[in-house]
């Protein structure tokens, strides 16, 4: 045999021993996790490795599970996401890639982490002959800047510089546009540049550069954030990740340090307990999807339903939930100071519900007030719907001639559905939404010509919760196309635009 | 007819001088300026490098345990995608120079395609493929589940990437060196009764051994540098497919410029020694 055939050989040996040392190398580096559950597998973008890796160490110390983090530019991981359909995280160098991800169904919770302010990046030693946009300018200064095309803060700049009329003069002092943030303060460092804009937050791993913040750019603001893949096979472990990374004592501490703009967010807690107050007719629109969301995230949410007087009392005798969502703008106005951003959801009208057939005849408010008829309707001071009925009652001017008749007044509208079942009750005046489940044995009769007749839902986040943002991904829940479809179901029109949602 | 006496006496000459042997000394500062003009690009480059980072800089580079782990992948990926190169590469470059038939001329421009392919679209592609639903059965899954050898974001798909840039260099390499070899031993061998194997096995792979150790560096050497098919069709995940062509762009991407300057200084110590010992070892079976 000769030598050249015997290597060729010899080297399908060496080929084996390189594929068995590159498995062993490969499986020997594996951090198995504790209860043996497949590793979270994180897209992110490589500016944020350093603060990353920080976190996953953390995290895996403390749950003994394992991270695996890709790293690369935003645009080719929001790629492969969209190709392989795999993993179960992504954080983009901003979260203008989320929102693109979203677009395309990729993505389906965002949970916020931290803001970044454009400034302009200047070697140490210059700062002071950069002071504003007019320096910038000079023909003695090269400006470089990320593309517009390829980089989001680029897009963001172009966007801020258009709206004041300035773009064009700063887009032709530009010397030369880079694809990256990252590649714009390189140049600057080794000084192919004298000035470009970049993130503040960028400029924390480059000590020879300082920022110059100009007002011209104040609006400049790009926010991380990260998104729960929609293909993740375990939403509730990304989930629990990604609250451990925007968590203000956990992750937001690494992203503070790195220069990061980082301001609200939840506290950490393994399982997040949330504190929801609703009223009663909103119990069939947002059970299931409280429940779901639950499962989804792996919270627990702690809900009380009942007429919204009663709520409102209890909050005003000091219970504080995190969310409240109310029959009426009118008793969400009664705790404003807790709830000061407010945003109206959904409506539901007043009707009166008779038994099957309308044996009594009823066709207004007026025949409510025939003799004889037991009238059930809700309490005024214990919830909306007792509120909206007497100001119905006083605009349609039949207050004094019903309430003779009134034998029940209860704080839900479920009671009066109840009573109107067992027959202790003739007709009763309550909301669309109360008769939605109980179509087979009572009738709704409209009440038509009073616009105080119909009933708001706000839905508002506590201003001291200390899960705001696991409370505004409920309220997301509550938004989907899923849930209004519920609404629609339960006797609710929806009213909230999609540009509203938060 | 003239005879010879008739023919006009040489008038007298004198003796030419003797042709005054000129200097070679322009054709090689004109050769020699010209190469050293890259030469010298290269050498400042390294400089700038070198100038650029400090040994301590340096060292710190080679102790974190992630660009260890990137190094000895790189080693093992690099050397793993060059020797399947060269087992492809040399039947494929043989039939393309020895054989004409249908389709040759297809083949021969596909196998340019990894080449001329942007490396990001040819990771894409790689990833497209194991990832593309056929009647609900994707190779990546049938890989994963099925063989229990997932592939995608995995030391496989690195291997694979440089693979498949390598390859298409090797067999560029393989065959020019079998356009080079003279076929006639080979056809005498076959008409003393070798078959067209063992003419392939004992002519020509001897006289190709060459032209394999080239291939095999060029291919080692393009695995080395690979990055983008890489980043897109392996990812970047630390200490499983993190390569050192990777970490420099990880490194540059949160402003390491020291430690990615670091990083790539030891990629060329690591290339230079690597392709020392196999011109070394070209050498020694040549000879």
């Amino acid at each position: 045999m000769n030598r050249p055939l015997l290597w060729m050989l010899g080297s399908i040996v060496v080929l084996g021993l390189l594929i068995t040392t590159m498995a062993g190398v490969n499986f020997s580096s594996q951090t198995t996790s504790t209860d043996g559950q497949p590793p979270i597998v994180l897209y992110c973008a490589a500016s944020n490795r350093a603060v990353m890796e920080a976190i996953r160490e953390r995290y895996e110390d403390e749950y003994a599970r394992e991270i695996q983090i890709q790293y690369g530019p935003s645009q080719t991981l929001l790629s492969s996401v969209d190709v392989s359909g795999a993993g179960d995280l992504f954080l983009p160098a901003d979260d203008s890639y989320l929102k693109l991800a979203q677009q395309k169904g990729l993505i389906r919770e965002i949970l916020p982490i931290a803001d970044m302010q454009v400034v302009v990046a200047v070697r140490r030693q210059d700062a002071e002959n950069i002071q504003s946009l007019d320096d910038i300018l000079s023909d003695s200064v090269k400006l470089v800047q990320a593309s517009p095309e390829t980089a989001a803060v680029g897009k963001l700049v172009q966007q801020t510089l258009q709206q004041s009329g300035q773009w064009d003069d700063v887009s032709a002092a530009t010397v030369a546009y880079r694809a990256t943030v990252t590649e714009v303060a390189s140049d600057i460092v080794v000084g192919a540049a004298d000035v470009g804009f970049v993130y503040d937050a960028v400029l924390h791993t480059y000590p020879d550069l300082v920022a110059v913040e100009l007002p011209e750019l104040k609006p400049a603001v790009s926010r991380v954030a990260v998104g729960v893949i929609d293909q993740s096979k375990q939403p509730t472990a990304a989930l629990h990740f990604a609250r451990y990374v925007s968590a203000k004592d956990r992750g937001l501490i690494q992203y503070d340090q790195q220069g990061f703009q980082t301001a609200g967010h939840d506290v950490w807690a393994d399982v997040p307990e949330l504190s929801v107050f609703a009223g009663s007719m909103l119990r069939p629109a947002i059970e299931d999807t409280i429940a779901a969301f639950e499962e989804r995230e792996g919270v627990t949410v702690n809900r009380v339903y009942n007429g919204c007087g009663i709520l409102v009392a209890q909050m005003q005798a000091g219970q504080h939930p995190d969310a409240y969502f109310a029959c009426d703008q009118e008793f969400m106005n009664q705790v404003h100071d807790l709830f000061p951003q407010p945003v109206q959801v959904s409506q539901n009208e007043l009707v009166i519900l008779v038994q099957k057939g309308n044996p009594h005849n009823i066709a207004s408010l007026k025949n409510l007030a025939r003799e004889g008829l037991r009238v059930g309707i809700g309490h005024e001071k214990q919830c909306a719907m007792g509120w909206i009925t007497q100001n119905t009652f006083r605009e349609g001017g039949v207050q004094e001639e019903i309430m003779p008749n009134v034998t029940v007044q209860t704080p839900t509208g479920d009671m009066l559905v109840n009573q109107l079942q067992t027959g202790s009750l003739d007709a009763a005046v309550a909301y669309l939404s109360n008769a939605a489940g109980a179509g087979e044995f009572l009738d709704a009769i409209q009440i038509t010509g009073i616009e105080c007749s119909t009933a708001v839902q706000p839905w508002a986040v506590n201003k001291e919760s200390s899960h705001p943002e696991t409370a505004s991904r409920l309220f997301q829940k509550i938004c989907s196309t899923e849930s209004q479809e519920i609404f629609a179901a339960e006797g609710f029109r929806w009213r909230l635009e999609s540009d509203e949602i938060r | 007819m003239n005879s010879v006496a008739d023919r006009p006496p040489h008038p007298p000459t004198s003796i030419a001088p003797p042709l005054r042997r000129r200097s070679d000394a322009p054709f090689f500062l004109v050769m020699g300026g010209i190469s050293s003009g890259f030469i010298l690009l290269i050498v400042l480059l390294l400089a700038a490098d070198i100038l650029f980072v400090s040994f301590d800089d340096f060292v710190a580079a080679l102790k974190k345990p992630e660009i260890q782990y990137a190094f000895r992948l790189t080693l093992l990926s690099c050397t793993a995608a060059a020797l399947l190169s060269v087992w492809v590469a040399t039947p494929l470059g043989y039939l393309l120079s020895r054989f004409q038939f249908p389709g040759r001329m297809a083949i021969d421009t596909l196998v340019d395609i990894p080449i001329v392919l942007p490396p990001l679209v040819l990771g894409l592609s790689l990833l497209i493929l194991f990832h593309l639903p056929v009647g609900g059965w994707e190779l990546e899954s049938w890989l994963r589940d099925r063989v229990g050898f997932p592939v995608t974001y995995q030391w496989p798909a690195v291997v694979l990437a440089q693979f498949t840039v390598a390859c298409a260099f090797s067999v560029r390499t393989m065959r020019v060196t079998f356009d080079q070899i003279d076929p006639r031993p080979e056809n005498v061998a076959r008409t003393l009764g070798c078959t067209r194997g063992q003419a392939f096995l004992q002519i020509v792979l001897p006289q190709a051994w060459r032209g394999m150790i080239a291939a095999t560096t060029i291919a080692w050497a393009r695995a080395l540098g690979e990055f983008g098919p890489i980043l897109v069709f392996a990812g970047a995940t630390r200490m499983r497919t993190e390569v050192l062509s990777t970490t420099v762009f990880l490194e540059l991407s949160i402003g390491q410029l020291n430690a990615a300057v670091a990083v790539s200084l030891l990629m060329v110590l690591m290339a230079i020694v690597v392709l020392l010992i196999l011109r070394l070892l070209g050498t020694e079976l040549g000879s």
